[in-house]
């Protein structure tokens, strides 16, 4: 990034968002619990930068980020917005084929 | 499913009713029957006897499913299921699947979710959530303060607070001690008295003074263990930096626990053993508190008195939870999906399977034990 310069004020503005002293840390997993209170990073990585301590197969974990709303923006909210998300399909496992993704557009 | 639920259920009552039979000829030979409980999708109470590792009863859950944390009565024939999108609480008797309670927390205009507080008082005559309430008006909510909730038990199925306390955000995991207070698993761990609203702190863990070599503790707080131990357990993760620049390469990592005695209400806070790999929960022989279960995508025994892992075992999947029996011998490991691994506690080796109808997901597994 040092070679490049911002030519305007948005890029000086991302610039200096990514800049690490103004960003604050990411802090995992802080006693809580519901819809935009969680701020554990996401899916992609576990603490130890790796994958092997994430939950697995995905698929054993997709109703408990869904039913507490941890990951809102990786499954649907099934504890407000979508609680019927899940209907007829009673293990994930088993029938996650069945669980279709949610469209705004259709509703 | 209505065959099933009556063939399940002659199986409990067949056993109660023999149980029955027996003591009154040989009282001295019957024991405590222990049942293990947990909640699955689509919304079903599950009752497990774990002398035979049978599912004796499924009883359905009104409304919709989540999140499924209980509370056991302290005479373990009823339990207390949050319920209805972490909502509404239904209390059954596990012995006939009659529900005997129902509180509904939100009204048309006021949501009102519990996220995972539910807790019995010890003497079984209350009942406590944390409400976190957000009023609908018509073009915004309003979030408003949270507040512990009391219910009498006896109020049955239309209960209504009787009481109201304010209390922090950010609790999750509650229980209450036979000292009368309620503990709210929140950043720090308080507990109110649930008479008087009056609060003190048990123990500092996001707000604790231990210098800047220690980074403040991260603590996963979804399920409410130490029920076979008369305990609490709150576990958090920390380090501690070599030097002052705070070098994450360099840090110590070790798993903590805060633990709660329920009989007295006093607590203990320690770092247990180095942090090599991801625990949801913790449960505790209770025949030597000194020796801790875990579970996630291993189960894993640890002896804190030596700070040492002593023994890991892969599984085939993630599990959320552990429960363990009350002679210690044997661990149950659910939660997450549609099984319940059962397990030597002296070896790990997997000894047994309990399959379910449905994915446990968020939802508790909890031991509930009749006295004979």
């Amino acid at each position: 990034m040092k070679h490049l310069k911002s030519l305007n004020k948005k890029a000086q503005l991302i610039n200096k968002a990514i800049s690490p002293e103004e960003v604050e840390d990411v802090v995992a997993m802080q006693t809580v619990v519901g819809c935009t209170a969680t701020t554990d990073p996401g899916w992609e990585l576990d603490p130890f930068g790796g994958l092997g301590s994430l939950c697995q197969p995905m698929e054993s974990d997709l109703y408990g980020c869904a039913d507490a709303c941890w990951w809102p923006a990786q499954v649907p909210d099934t504890m407000n917005t979508y609680p019927d998300w899940g209907e007829g399909v009673a293990k994930a496992d088993k029938d996650w084929r069945k669980l279709d993704g949610i469209f705004e557009d259709a509703e | 499913m209505k065959l099933n639920k009556l063939f399940k259920s002659a199986g409990l009552f067949g056993s109660l009713a023999l149980g029955g039979a027996l003591s009154a000829v040989a009282p001295a030979a019957m024991a405590d029957q222990e049942y293990l409980l947990t909640v699955t999708r689509p919304n079903q109470l599950h009752v497990i006897d774990m002398s035979t590792n049978k599912v004796a009863r499924t009883c359905d859950i009104p409304g919709d499913f989540g999140s499924g944390i209980m509370s056991v009565h302290p005479e373990g024939t009823h339990v207390f299921v949050l319920g209805h999108n972490w909502e509404d609480v239904y209390g059954f008797d596990i012995r006939n699947c009659d529900v005997t309670f129902h509180a509904k927390q939100s009204t048309p205009t006021l949501q009102v979710k519990s996220y995972q507080s539910l807790a019995v008082s010890a003497d079984g005559k209350e009942l406590y959530t944390v409400q976190n309430p957000v009023k609908k008006h018509r073009d915004h909510f309003e979030v408003l303060e949270p507040r512990l909730a009391v219910f009498n038990i006896e109020d049955g199925l239309n209960a209504k607070p009787v009481r109201t306390f304010p209390v922090d955000r950010r609790i999750t995991k509650i229980v209450a001690t036979e000292k009368g207070e309620v503990v709210l698993g929140g950043a720090d761990l308080k507990a109110i008295n649930p008479q008087t609203g009056e609060m003190r702190t048990v123990v500092k863990l996001a707000n604790w003074e231990r210098g800047p070599r220690w980074l403040q503790p991260d603590a996963f707080a979804m399920h409410t263990q130490g029920n076979q131990s008369n305990e609490y357990i709150m576990p958090y993760s920390t380090a501690k930096f070599t030097d002052d620049s705070m070098n994450f390469e360099t840090a110590e990592w070790w798993w903590g626990m805060a633990r709660v005695d329920l009989a007295t209400g006093e607590v203990e806070r320690r770092e247990l053993f180095p942090f090599e790999f991801i625990i949801f929960n913790f449960v505790s022989d209770p025949r030597n508190e000194e020796i801790l279960y875990g579970s996630f995508n291993t189960l894993s025994k640890h002896d804190i008195r030596q700070q040492k892992t002593l023994a890991v075992k892969e599984m085939p999947h993630t599990y959320y939870t552990i429960n363990i029996s009350g002679d210690g011998e044997t661990l149950y490991v659910g939660g997450t999906s549609s099984d319940i691994s059962i397990h030597s506690s002296e070896t790990l080796e997997k000894i047994g399977s309990i399959q379910l109808t449905g994915d446990m997901t968020t939802a508790d597994m909890r031991v509930a034990t009749i006295k004979d």
